[in-house]
């Protein structure tokens, strides 16, 4: 029986990835706005944002990145399915 | 409001032995138009930014092809 991901895995990984365009949009404006204040804070408020998402996200389905810049479960399982492209 | 493609009618020659291009079109996306980006523009929500490929719906464009009917794709 195959592993299929639960509804949950989706929306979070949306909202991940939602966040993290944002924050691409607002580093390309802030590179030509540097002290455009509402931006930044802006900015800094995604940050937090995606950084709880992640933190959401890998208590539930593992690691996001390897060599040390996630957390790993028990057993070791950032190589399991689905993998980017499989999602 | 800016239009997506503008068109131009090349000059055909009478001599010209390949069928003439009648007509050219380029893209002209609204970043053009915006120059320095004012600050605290409208912003789309998280979510429609990321299914619109921007966060400020000045800057969104649909970038169509083009007339099927007019442009040839050469």
């Amino acid at each position: 029986m195959n592993k299929t991901m639960p509804p949950e895995f989706y929306k979070l990984m949306e909202d991940i990835q939602a966040v993290d365009f944002v924050l691409v949009e607002l580093s390309l404006y802030l590179d030509t706005h540097p002290d455009d204040y509402e931006a930044v804070q802006q900015f800094n408020y995604y940050v937090k944002q995606s950084k709880e998402l992640k933190k959401q996200y890998e208590k539930q389905f593992g690691p996001l990145k390897e060599y040390g810049a996630s957390y790993s479960t028990y057993p070791w399982s950032w190589d399991d399915v689905p993998w980017p492209w499989q999602i | 409001m800016h239009t997506e493609y503008k068109y131009w009618y090349p000059y055909i020659s009478p001599l010209d032995p390949c069928p003439p291009i009648k007509v050219k079109s380029y893209n002209t996306p609204p970043n053009l138009y915006l120059g320095f980006q004012p600050p605290s523009l409208p912003q789309f929500q998280p979510r429609e930014a990321l299914f619109h490929g921007t966060l400020w719906p000045a800057l969104f464009s649909p970038y169509p092809n083009g007339r099927e009917d007019e442009v040839t794709n050469e």
